[in-house]
C-alpha cells in the first residue's frame, strides 16, 4: 500500500469512526462471550479431570449385601489385586446418618466414608488439610465444603449415629478436600471421613462392605477409560466373590471412567454455551462483513476515481484489507482482557459447581490462540467476498454506481400496491418500502435482532420451565415433613405414635429400599458414584390409597394396579443406567435385602431428577420378600404449612419416634428438598441470558448500522425530499418508522426459532439436569419485554441516522460523494 | 496517437439492446486538441470512456498512446491509464479525505513514474502551473468549483501523460472559470499534449483545433477535415 493510501486509510478510519466503533463493539462483545466460555471450558476440562483423577478413583465398587470383617476383607483385597485386569483394590464402607454438632441435632445428614486405619490410600483417596491419614481413634475429618453447611469447625465435637443406632462422639481433627464428590452444599449432605478405629467399640469387629477396584486394559498400568471393560472385570470379580467366598453381591457400581460426577453436566453446559458464543461471534462477524460491505460500497465512487488515475485492484484490496484487519485487531485487543476476566469468574463458578479447587485457573495456550485466531481471522474471512468484489470494481461500475439496486424488487413492488389503499400515511408507506429496499441488509439486521430475541425469550422460558416444575412439585407436595426411618417399622405403630404429636394432621408411610436391577442371572450394575447419590436405585413400595404420590408420566406400558404383586414400574433413568434394552413385559431381578427377586416390568415412567427408580405396591414388596408390610419413609401433613410449624413438627416427630425406640435417619421440612433441586439450574439460565444480552447488543448494533448505511445510501434522496419541501421532522419520522418496522419484522421472524430453541434447550438441558425434558413453557412476560426492548432499541438505534437524515441540507446531499 | 476503428458499443437493456456508438472510425494525431460535441445521448461520453479504457467496445479496435486497449486486462488498463492518460471529470472527483497536493501525488504513487522524494515537489509545481499552489494543503471540500477542477487537471498531469481526456470539464463551472479552465487546456495543448474534450461549450471551436460532432453514436461532422459524413 502506498504511503498516500495509508494517509487515506487513516483519514477514512477517522471519517467513519462511529461505524467502525460499532463494528469493533460488535466483534468485541461476541468475542468476549466466546473467549470467556472457551477459556473457562478449556481450563475446566484440564483441571476437573486432573483433580478427579488425583483421587485415583475406583473403576468399580463391588457392594456386598452383608458387610464382612476387616481381616476377611484384607484377605480378599490381597487376592483381588492379582486377578486379571485389576491393578489396585481396597476395602471400605460408608453410611449416612443423623449428626449432632456440639450437642445440637442437625437436619442435615452426614455421609461418612470409612477405611481401615492401615489403608495405604493408593486409590479412592481424599486429601486431609493438615493431618495425615488415619485420624486417631475418637477423631473424624470433615469435608472442607461441609463445614459451613454443618456449622462445624475443627475442634468441635460431632456425634455420629452409625447403622445399628450406636452413637459415637468424635472430635473434628481436620478438614478434607475430596474432588471425587459433588459439592456438599449442592447435595445438602455433610461429609465425614473416619477410620474403622474410630467406630470400634469393645468387643466389636470393624466391618466393611465395599470392595473398590481399579481396572486397567490388558498390558496397561493406568485405569481403563473403557466402561464396558471395567464392567466385565468387575463382573468377573463379583462372580469370583460369590463362588469362592459365598458372598452375596448387592450391586456393582461403575461410574463413567475419568469423569467427575458433575463433569458431563459442566461439559455439556459449557459446550452449549460455546456453541451459543460461537453463533454470536459468527453473527457479529457477518454483521461486520455487512457493515464493511456498506462502507466499501459507499467508497465505490472513490475507488472508481483511483482506478481512473492508475490504481490497481490489489492497491484497493490492500487498503480495505488493512481497514478490516485494523477493526479485527482492535476488537480482539479489547475483548481479550474481559474474556480472560469473565472466563476466570465463570471457571470459578464451575469449579464451585464441581467442588474442585483448581491448581491453576490459567487457560491453556491453545485456547488463547483460538480466541486470537477467531478475533483476527474471522472478520477478514467473512469480509473477503465484499472486499475482493469491491477492489475489483471497474471505473465503469463505479460510474454506474448509485448505491441502490437498479431493479425494483418483488417486495417493494408488492408494497407499492399498498398505496392504492386510501387513508394510508404516505410517509409510513415510504418507510415500509425502504425497510425492505435492500433485502439482504434487511434480512441480516432483522435476523440479528431476531436471534437476540430468540435467545432471550428461550432463556427466560427455560427459567419459567424450571419454575413450572418446581411449582408443579410444590403444588403436588401436599405434605410438610419427610421422615426417614433407619429401619422399617409397622405403619400402625408409627401412625399411633405420631397421632399424639401436636400439629400432625395426616401420616402416610411408604417403604423405600435400596435395590439393584439386573437381568435374569446377572449381578446388578449401576453407574453410581461414591457419593451414592448419583445413579443410586431404590424400590419404592407404595401403600394402597397413597394420597401423597402421583404416578409420573407413563412412557410405556401402564401404572401399577392396586395391591398388584410381581409387577414393577421402572423410571427411564434406571432403565438407561441398568438395562437399557429392557421393555414392558420383560422380567428383571431386583436384589432386595440380599435376595434376588423376580419381577415383570409393566411400565416405564418419566421422572425429572429425584424419583425412586423403581416402583411396586406395598403388597408386591411384601410378597416378594416374604415380609409383612412395613414403612421406612413417612410423609406428614401439618396443621399449618409455615416453615416454623414444619421444623417444630419434624423435631417433635423425631423425639416421639426415638423415645419409642424407632430409629430415625432424618426428619426434616420438605423445604430442604427444594433447596437441593433449586441450586442446579440457576447458573445455566443466567449464562443463557448473558448470551442473549450479548446478542442483543450485536442486534442493536446491526440495526443501527443498517439504518446508518440506508441513510448514507439515500443521501441524495433525502436531499431531493428536502428540496421538494419535506420538513426535517417528516424525514426523521420516516427514518424512525423504518427502524421500528425492522424491529417488528425481527419479532415476526423470531417466532418460529423462538419456539424451536425453547423446545431444544428445554429438552437438552432438561435431559441433562432432570433426565427428562422441561415442560414446554413460553414466557409471555419475556415476549412482552423483548418486544418493548426491540422497539425502544430500534428507536434509539435509529436516532443518530434519523438526526443525520433530517439535518442534511440540499447542497450537502447533492454534493455527496 | 488515438485510433478508433469500426467501433460499436451496445448496452443490453430490459427491452433490447441500445447502441451508444455505431461503427465509428476516428483518428487523432499527436498534439491535436479535439472537442467531441453532440446532443445529450449522442454517444460522446461513451466515446471518451472507450478512449480511457473505462468501457470496452462491443466490436472494433481502440488504440491510445500505443496500446491496444482491447488486449489489456482491468489491471493492465489501470496501469496504462496511470502512465499514459490523464482524466478530468465534470464533478472534479477529488478524493475527499486527501489534501489537494495528496490528490495530485496519488497517481504518482500508483504509477511510480516519479521517485518518492520528488513527488511533493512535482505536485506543488503542477498546482502552481494550474494556479492554485496556495491551496496545496487544503482539503478539496474547502475549494471552489474552479479551484477543484484545476486541482483535478493537476492530478491528470501528475505522471506527465501524453493524452488528456476530459469529460465536460467546464460543465459545473461558471463562465469565467470555465473560460480559464479551457485556456489552461489550450496552454497544455500548446506544449504538445494530445487533448480530447467532451463538451457542450458552444464557443470551444475557437480554442480547439478540431471539433467532432456525434449523433446517435455516429460521427456526423469532423470540422478539422471540413468533411461531412452523412448519417
Amino acid at each position: 500500500m502506498t504511503s498516500l493510501l495509508t494517509v487515506k486509510l487513516r483519514r477514512d478510519l477517522w471519517a467513519t469512526r462511529s461505524r467502525l466503533l460499532m463494528m469493533v463493539i460488535a466483534i468485541a462483545v461476541s468475542l468476549t462471550v466466546f473467549g470467556a466460555v472457551l477459556l473457562a471450558w478449556s481450563t475446566m476440562s484440564r483441571e476437573a479431570t486432573s483433580a478427579y483423577m488425583s483421587t485415583e478413583p475406583a473403576s468399580a465398587t463391588i457392594l456386598l449385601d452383608k458387610a464382612i470383617d476387616a481381616q476377611q476383607m484384607a484377605a480378599i483385597v490381597a487376592e483381588v489385586r492379582s486377578r486379571p485386569g485389576v491393578i489396585e483394590a481396597t476395602g471400605r464402607t460408608q453410611f449416612s446418618g443423623e449428626v449432632e454438632v456440639n450437642g445440637r441435632l442437625l437436619d442435615i445428614p452426614l455421609q461418612v466414608f470409612v477405611a481401615p486405619p492401615d489403608d495405604p490410600m493408593r486409590m479412592a483417596k481424599f486429601f486431609p488439610g493438615l493431618a495425615n491419614w488415619p485420624p486417631s481413634p475418637g477423631e473424624i475429618f470433615i469435608g472442607r465444603d461441609s463445614l459451613a453447611l454443618l456449622g462445624v469447625a475443627v475442634g468441635d465435637i460431632v456425634t455420629v449415629e452409625v447403622p445399628g443406632g450406636e452413637r459415637h462422639s468424635l472430635r473434628v481433627a481436620d478438614t478434607v478436600y475430596d474432588p471425587s464428590l459433588s459439592p456438599s452444599p449442592q447435595e445438602q449432605t455433610g461429609r465425614g471421613y473416619l477410620s474403622t478405629a474410630s467406630l470400634a467399640t469393645s468387643g466389636d469387629t470393624a466391618v466393611l462392605d465395599q470392595l473398590k477396584i481399579q481396572v486397567a486394559d490388558p498390558g496397561q498400568s493406568t485405569p481403563s477409560r473403557d466402561r464396558d471393560a471395567v464392567v466385565a472385570v468387575a463382573g468377573d470379580v463379583g462372580e469370583w466373590l460369590q463362588g469362592s467366598y459365598s458372598l452375596s453381591i448387592r450391586e456393582i457400581q461403575v461410574p463413567p471412567p475419568y469423569a467427575h460426577p458433575h463433569q458431563w453436566q459442566a461439559d455439556a453446559l459449557l459446550l452449549s454455551l460455546l456453541v451459543g458464543g460461537g453463533i454470536a461471534l459468527l453473527l457479529s462477524t457477518l454483521l461486520v462483513a455487512n457493515m464493511l460491505n456498506s462502507l466499501f460500497t459507499q467508497q465505490i465512487p472513490q475507488i472508481g476515481i483511483m482506478k481512473a488515475i492508475g490504481a490497481r485492484s490489489r492497491d484497493i484490496g490492500r487498503l480495505y484489507l488493512a481497514m478490516t484487519l485494523l477493526v479485527a485487531a482492535v476488537a480482539t485487543l479489547l475483548a481479550l482482557a474481559p474474556a480472560v476476566l469473565i472466563g476466570r469468574v465463570l471457571v470459578g463458578q464451575i469449579f464451585a459447581f464441581l467442588g474442585i479447587e483448581a491448581a491453576s485457573i490459567a487457560a491453556p495456550w491453545w485456547a488463547y490462540l483460538v480466541v486470537l485466531a477467531a478475533g483476527l481471522g474471522l472478520p477478514p474471512m467473512m469480509a473477503l467476498v465484499p472486499l475482493v468484489r469491491t477492489s475489483r470494481t471497474t471505473v465503469r461500475a463505479a460510474i454506474d454506481h448509485t448505491g441502490l439496486p437498479s431493479s425494483a424488487r418483488t417486495a417493494t413492488g408488492a408494497l407499492a400496491r399498498l398505496s392504492r389503499i386510501p387513508g394510508l400515511d404516505r410517509g409510513l408507506l415510504m418507510a415500509l418500502r425502504n425497510t425492505v429496499r435492500r433485502p439482504a441488509r434487511f434480512l441480516l439486521a432483522a435476523g440479528l435482532l431476531a436471534s437476540a430475541g430468540t435467545v432471550f425469550v428461550a432463556g427466560v422460558s427455560l427459567s419459567a420451565g424450571v419454575a413450572a416444575i418446581e411449582q408443579q412439585q410444590t403444588t403436588q407436595r401436599d405434605w410438610d415433613v419427610d421422615v426417614q426411618l433407619a429401619r422399617p417399622a409397622s405403619i400402625e405403630e408409627v401412625t399411633r405414635l405420631l397421632g399424639q404429636v401436636p400439629d400432625v394432621s395426616r401420616v402416610e408411610g411408604w417403604n423405600r429400599v435400596p435395590t439393584g436391577v439386573a437381568g435374569p442371572g446377572q449381578i446388578p450394575v449401576t453407574r453410581t458414584y461414591p457419593d451414592q447419590g448419583h445413579g443410586r436405585v431404590t424400590l419404592t413400595a407404595l401403600p394402597s390409597g397413597a394420597t401423597t404420590f402421583r404416578p409420573p408420566k407413563l412412557l410405556e406400558g401402564r401404572w401399577l394396579d392396586p395391591a398388584e404383586t410381581g409387577a414393577v414400574v421402572l423410571n427411564q433413568i434406571t432403565r438407561n443406567n441398568t438395562l437399557p434394552d429392557v421393555r414392558v413385559g420383560d422380567s428383571v431381578q431386583l436384589l432386595i435385602g440380599g435376595s434376588y427377586t423376580t419381577w415383570r416390568v409393566v411400565g416405564i415412567v418419566e421422572e425429572r431428577g429425584g424419583g425412586g427408580g423403581a416402583y411396586a405396591t406395598a403388597e408386591g414388596l411384601a410378597a416378594a420378600t416374604g415380609q409383612p408390610q412395613r414403612v421406612n419413609q413417612l410423609r406428614i401433613a401439618t396443621a399449618s404449612h409455615d416453615e416454623q410449624t414444619r421444623v417444630g413438627v419434624a423435631d417433635a416427630l423425631d423425639r416421639a419416634l426415638t423415645d419409642a425406640g424407632i430409629e430415625v435417619a432424618s426428619a426434616a421440612s420438605v423445604s430442604r428438598m427444594e433447596a437441593i433441586s433449586g441450586g442446579h439450574l440457576g447458573p445455566v439460565i443466567s449464562i443463557v441470558l448473558a448470551i442473549a444480552v450479548a446478542m442483543g447488543v450485536i442486534g442493536g448494533i446491526g440495526l443501527a448500522s443498517t439504518m446508518s448505511a440506508n441513510i448514507l445510501d439515500r443521501t441524495r434522496e433525502f436531499g431531493v425530499m428536502h428540496a421538494i419541501g419535506a420538513r426535517p421532522e417528516r424525514v426523521r419520522r420516516i427514518v424512525t418508522a423504518e427502524g421500528i418496522f425492522l424491529a417488528l419484522a425481527s419479532i415476526l421472524v423470531a417466532i418460529l426459532p423462538m419456539l424451536g430453541l425453547t423446545l431444544l434447550l428445554g429438552t437438552g438441558l432438561g435431559n441433562l439436569f432432570f433426565s427428562a425434558p422441561l415442560p414446554f413453557v413460553i414466557s409471555i412476560p419475556a415476549i412482552a419485554i423483548w418486544i418493548t426492548i426491540a422497539i425502544l432499541g430500534a428507536v434509539l438505534a435509529t436516532e443518530a441516522a434519523a438526526t443525520r437524515a433530517s439535518r442534511l441540507t440540499v447542497r450537502e446531499a447533492l454534493a455527496y460523494l | 496517437m488515438i485510433h478508433v476503428g469500426d467501433v460499436v458499443k451496445t448496452y443490453p437493456l430490459a427491452g433490447g439492446s441500445f447502441t451508444a456508438i455505431d461503427q465509428l472510425d476516428l483518428d487523432i494525431a499527436e498534439g491535436e486538441f479535439v472537442a467531441i460535441v453532440g446532443r445529450s445521448g449522442s454517444g460522446k461520453t461513451t466515446l471518451l470512456n472507450l478512449l480511457a479504457g473505462i468501457d470496452r467496445p462491443s466490436s472494433g479496435t481502440v488504440r491510445v498512446a500505443g496500446a491496444d486497449l482491447g488486449s489489456l486486462s482491468e489491471s493492465g488498463l489501470a496501469a496504462w491509464r496511470g502512465r499514459s492518460v490523464g482524466l478530468v471529470f465534470q464533478f472534479f472527483q477529488l478524493l475527499p479525505t486527501l489534501t489537494v497536493a495528496e490528490n495530485v501525488m496519488l497517481p504518482m504513487d500508483f504509477a511510480r513514474t516519479v521517485p518518492g522524494g520528488q513527488r511533493r515537489d512535482r505536485a506543488e509545481r503542477l498546482l502552481e502551473r494550474v494556479g492554485i499552489a496556495e491551496q496545496a494543503d487544503k482539503m478539496p471540500a474547502t475549494l471552489s468549483g474552479g479551484q477543484q477542477q484545476r486541482a483535478a487537471i493537476a492530478r491528470a498531469l501528475a505522471n506527465d501523460p501524453p493524452v488528456l481526456l476530459a469529460d465536460e470539464p467546464t460543465g459545473n463551472l461558471d463562465s469565467v472559470t470555465a473560460d480559464a479552465v479551457l485556456e489552461l487546456f489550450g496552454d497544455l495543448n500548446a506544449e504538445g499534449r494530445t487533448i480530447v474534450v467532451v463538451t457542450h461549450e458552444r464557443d470551444i471551436r475557437s480554442i480547439v483545433g478540431r471539433e467532432v460532432t456525434l449523433k446517435d453514436g455516429r460521427l456526423v461532422t469532423d470540422q478539422a477535415e471540413r468533411a461531412m459524413v452523412t448519417v
